[in-house]
Order: C-alpha cells, then structure tokens, then sequence
C-alpha cells in the first residue's frame, strides 16, 4: 500500500460530517498556520513541498502564491476551481462528495496565506448536490469558529462562498471561470494581465484546483520537506487518478507517484486489469485532452525503460512517443474499441465547449469532428486523414487559451500512433461499420518501436 | 407573471448578499438556476427580464450568459429530463446502447419530449462520473451503471411519481 494523504480516512463513516471530521484530527492544519504561521511561512511551506498545480498544467502552487499582487486597500481572492469537466476525471468531486471538510480546511488556510477574506469555490452546474455538501461543511467549520470573524483569535476573517456554473467545459479555464464568477460568458481572457495581478473584479486572485487546495493541509501538518520526500523527483506527494473505461475496478485512487503504470492498471490495489479478459490497446492517461498511447508506449518508454505515474515518466519522449500526468483522468480502451470513433467523440466535444472567440479553434473544432464521423462512418477518404492532421497543426498554438491546443492533441496523437487504424477505415470501409481494427500491433507486452 | 415567491426572494437574497457591494451581477448564473427551477424548467424571455431587473442589469446581459450554458433551456423540456452522457469515456463503457434504448423505450429521438409531456431525452458531453459508465443526469443527481433494467426502473419510477 502506498502513501495515503488525502484519502486515507475517506472510508471513515460519518467522515463527511464535522464531529466525526474533527475527532479524526480534522483542522489541526488551521490551528497551526493561524496560531504560529505568518502568511508568508506558509507559502514558503508549499514551496518547500514542491506541490504542482492538480489541474492539469502541473505549476508550482507556491510559486504562484508568491506571485499574488498586493496594493494597498485592495482585497485579494482565492478561487478554487471545483469545475471538473475534462473527460476522464472525477477525482474532485470525489474529494468533495466524501471529504468535504478536507476541501474547506486547506481553503482556510490558504485563504490566510493569500490573505482572502471571501473565498469563492467554483463548482460545475451538474454537481448539484455536492452543492449541499459543502455548504452544509462550510456552515459546520463556521458555528465552530472555523470560518467567520476573527478565527481563533488570529485576527483573520474568512468566508467560504459556493457558486454554481450552468454546462461549460471552459469555465475550467482560470479566466473564463473568472468571467463566469462575475456572470458573464466564459470566454477566457487575454493573458496578461494574469490573474495574481487583476482577476476576479480586477482584484489580485490565485485559481487553484481543489486537489492542490486539499494537499495543503498534510503540507501544514507534516511540514513541506516531509511532503517532498513523498514521491520522485518534481512529482512531489501523492496524486488523485480517476480510473475509467475498460478496466476491472474503475474508480479513483490515491498514489504516490513511484507506481509504474503496469501496476496501476494490473494490481488489484488500482484498476485491477482491463475489463472481461480482453488485452490493453491504448490509454489517455492524463484526461481527453492529453496524448493517446498505444499499449506498448504506455508501459514502457520509446527507450525501453518502465514507465511510471508522474509527471516526468509520463511525459518522457514528449509528444512524439510520451503523453502527460495531465488532470489525472485515465481513460484505458480494451483492443474491442475503436480509436476513430473515440477520437470522434474528443473532436465532438471540443467542438461543443469551444467558446467560439478565435476562428481556428472554433473553425478547426467543427472541421475536425466532420472529418472524423466522415472517416468512422465509413465515408472518409485518405486525404481526409491528411487534412486533420494540417487542421490541428494549425489550431495548436494560435488560441486565446490552451482549449486550442487541448482540441488539437488527441487527434494529432490518434493519428501518429494509428494511422493505420485511420487509413483502414478508408479502404475497408464497409468491414469497418461491422467489427472493430482490433489490437493490430499495439498488443501488450509486446514492444515495437514507434517512430514519431 | 413571473414572479419570485417570498422564499425564494429570501435565496435570491442570500445568492447576492456573496458579492461586494455593486457586484451583484455575479449572482446571475446562481439565479437563473433558481429561476428555471422555479419556473417550469426553463427559461422565457419572460423570466430572463424579470431576472434583469431584479440585479439591476441589462435584459441583453441575461440573453447573453444565458444562450452560453448548456444546463439553461430556453425551450419547454418535459417533467424528467434524461441527460445521458455520450463523451469518450462513456462510449467505451457502452452508452451507446442505453441511448438506443431509452429513444426506443420512449419512441422519441435526442432532443424529443414524449407527447405526454413526461420525457425529454438529451445527449451531454462529459459529467464527471465516466468510471461509473453509462450514467445520466435526472434533475439533481446522477444515475450512474446504467442497464436496460435499471432505465426500466427509472422510467418507472418517473411515471409512479407523476401520478
Ligand atoms: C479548457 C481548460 C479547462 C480547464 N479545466 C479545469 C478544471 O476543470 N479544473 C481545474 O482545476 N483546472 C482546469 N484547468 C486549468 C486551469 O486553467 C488552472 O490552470 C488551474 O485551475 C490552476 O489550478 P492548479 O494550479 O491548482 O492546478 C483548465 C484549463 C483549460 C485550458
Ligand atoms: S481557444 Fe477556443 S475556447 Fe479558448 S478562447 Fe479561443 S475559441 Fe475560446
Ligand atoms: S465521459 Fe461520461 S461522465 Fe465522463
């Protein structure tokens, strides 16, 4: 059993309500940062930790505390980002549903270290009834003088505030989830300025995800040296995965991050090996936006070493033979799936959460999903599959925020690691409408190498 | 008319009391949820006015936020409305099947609403439960490991509780 963090006590019952949150040593980490903590410790702390963003982009946390403007007379915000909406990852809501008090916890002393007075938790519409979980959890912390004013003496006043989105992947995005919190569209921003300098109602504002906000307090608790022994290298810690598609025991797990990947998807402490005896064909293992591997490059690098869970290992080879630890959303196809339909529904949901204010990604979205249905219906024609890839090429890098990109990498990486899938729905198209490409090449364990 | 009852002024209240002073904008996204669920699960020009005016904004401000998200119907929808999610991670899980079940168990296709006025059936993209695949959205929760039983059951369920 490896390190657990954040969900060693999520099975604890009654874990959700705040007696038992509390007697289970819940909120020592507010004790400790109010009582003996100056602010700028505890960012020093995060640091120390080497924590990276959970969202996906991987950034220092503390680095970007540091960064926080401060003018005279004006209040700062932190804004967690509870939208969750990447395909494959559900880790936060899983955090929020069973450790809600964990969540407001490490927004407390955040907010102290930011020195917000009113924290905002931006939440996706659909999660409506963990709405009611962290507004029951908030008014708990406050009638025990959790939250409010002047906590324990410090001084300090905070309040926790739930906001609901209503159906928009992009309000993921810090800036577009900013707009969104002001009641606009979620249509990102220009960049600069960022958000530590003029974010929500121009004021100074750090946007962090609710994993990286609930890591906080065993940062505060064990120290930020101990939390950077956990783990290798940069992957500092232990990290959600949300574990989906074709595997035995779907769900979300905690690792620290020296697991190898052959593990996580065969133990049975994870996934517990791909679903009804079929063999592994590929995997997107950081969420819908990250590059697919096929089974060969997943398990091992181009080089032939193991590769494992984090950050480094997953991104080893880059985009020509790695993919990224992304959001944690690990998707496994079994080799009955089809990477063209797959792609297809990437590409469709691009198309349908792009916010439409540059022209190559709201052009290129809808292009690309036509092509794809073309191809998987069985209609496409082999310069179909050069056009995708020049589509993509040209969106990637020519967008307002990073949606651009995240449309244009899963079917550049489809087409680099299955061309052949792709070009067999051109000339067997009719055996295409009736079974599925299958394995072909990619079968684990085998290994061939793969040229980019 | 459209109009807010005492208690839902009180929320409509506590919705804008979150926000500085001359921020109250901020509250719209949190209070055209409550308007559509308030008033018959979608939202009229007729509501999106009123909703403008009680945050002192403009009726263009309302049309504007609420034409970008996808959780505001701007047309009636029926009395259950099954949000089935199609993304990636759902179709490997088998959601096809459940979406083909469900248009052939109702008779309608995606975007219909039974002539009873009791079903709508949607698609959706990603909602955050794809290790518990086939799932829908059905008004406040999740139905998550969906079967053809298990939509049998549901609909059932719906159509007990109509009654
Ligand atoms: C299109 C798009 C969607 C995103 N969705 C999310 C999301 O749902 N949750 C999240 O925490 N970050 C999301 N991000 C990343 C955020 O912009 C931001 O980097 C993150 O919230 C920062 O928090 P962190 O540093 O703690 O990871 C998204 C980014 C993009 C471009
Ligand atoms: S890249 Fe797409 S989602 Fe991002 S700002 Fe441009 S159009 Fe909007
Ligand atoms: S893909 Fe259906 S819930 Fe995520």
């Amino acid at each position: 059993m490896g390190v657990k963090l954040l969900l060693e006590k999520a099975h604890i019952p009654g874990i959700r309500t705040y007696e038992v949150y509390r007697r289970e040593g819940g909120y020592r980490s507010v004790e400790k940062a109010l009582q003996s903590m100056t602010p700028e410790a505890i960012v020093e702390e995060v640091k120390k930790s080497g924590l990276r963003g959970r969202g996906g982009a991987g950034f220092p946390a503390g680095m970007k505390w540091s960064f926080i403007a401060k003018p005279e007379g004006v209040p700062r915000h932190l804004v967690c980002n509870a939208d969750e909406s990447e395909p494959g990852t559900f880790k936060d809501r899983y955090l929020m549903e069973f450790l809600p008090h964990l969540l407001i916890e490490g927004l407390i002393v955040a907010s102290f270290a930011l020195g917000s007075n009113n924290t905002y938790i931006y939440i996706r519409g659909e999660y409506a009834w963990i709405v009611d979980i962290l507004e029951t959890a908030i008014n708990e912390a406050k009638a025990n003088g959790w939250l409010g004013e002047n906590i324990l003496n410090s001084g300090f006043d905070c309040n926790i505030h739930v906001q609901r989105g209503a159906g928009a992947y992009i309000c993921g995005e810090e800036t577009a989830l900013i707009e969104s919190l002001e009641g606009k569209r979620g249509n990102p921003r220009i960049k600069p300025p960022f958000p530590a300098i003029k974010g929500l109602w121009q004021r100074p504002t750090v946007v962090n995800n609710v994993e990286t906000l609930a890591a906080v307090v065993p940062i505060i608790n064990i120290g930020g040296d101990e939390y950077a022994k956990i783990g290798v290298g940069r992957s500092t810690g232990t990290k959600l995965i949300s574990a989906c598609g074709n595997i035995n025991k779907p769900g979300v797990y905690e690792i620290d991050m020296t697991v190898s990947v052959e593990e996580f998807i065969y133990s049975d402490e994870y996934c517990g090996g791909i679903a009804n005896g079929k063999r592994l064909k590929a995997c997107i293992p950081g969420g819908s936006s990250v590059p697919i591997l096929p089974a060969n490059l997943l398990l091992k690098t181009a080089k032939g070493e193991t590769r494992y869970m984090n950050y480094e290992s997953l991104s080893d080879g880059g985009f020509a033979t790695g993919s990224m630890m992304g959001s944690g959303g690990f998707i496994i196809l079994d080799e009955d799936q089809c990477i063209v339909k797959n792609t297809y529904t990437l590409a469709r949901f691009y198309r349908h959460e792009s916010c439409g204010q540059c022209s190559p990604c709201r052009e290129g979205t809808g292009w690309m999903e036509k092509l794809l249905l073309r191809l998987e219906k069985g209609e496409g024609k082999m310069s179909d599959i050069d056009l995708l890839w020049d589509i993509q090429r040209k969106i990637e890098g020519n967008t307002i925020c990073p949606l651009g990109d995240a449309a244009a990498w899963p079917v550049a990486a489809a087409i680099r690691h299955f061309r052949d899938e792709f070009e067999w729905h051109v000339t067997h198209a009719q055996e295409a409408q009736t079974r599925n490409f299958g394995l072909a090449h990619y079968a684990d364990p085998i290994h061939v190498p793969v040229t980019a | 008319m459209v109009k807010f009852s005492e208690e839902q002024l009180v929320e409509f209240n506590r919705l804008v009391a979150r926000y500085p002073e001359g921020k109250q904008k901020s509250a719209l996204l949190p209070v055209l949820h409550l308007a559509q669920d308030s008033f018959g699960g979608w939202l009229s020009s007729e509501t999106m006015d009123y909703v403008a005016s009680l945050l002192q904004i403009k009726p263009i401000e309302v049309y504007e936020v609420a034409t970008f998200y996808s959780m505001y119907n701007l047309k009636p929808v029926g009395k259950y409305l099954f949000e089935v999610c199609q993304t990636g991670p759902c179709m490997v899980s088998g959601c096809d099947d459940i979406i083909d079940y469900i248009k052939s168990k109702l008779n309608i296709s995606v975007g219909e609403t039974t002539p009873d006025g009791l079903f709508t059936l949607k698609t959706v993209e990603c909602l955050g439960a794809c290790g518990y695949a086939p799932m829908m959205q059905l008004g406040k929760y999740y139905r998550e490991h969906l079967t053809k039983e298990k939509v049998d059951a549901i609909i059932a369920e719906c159509k007990a509780q109509s009654n």
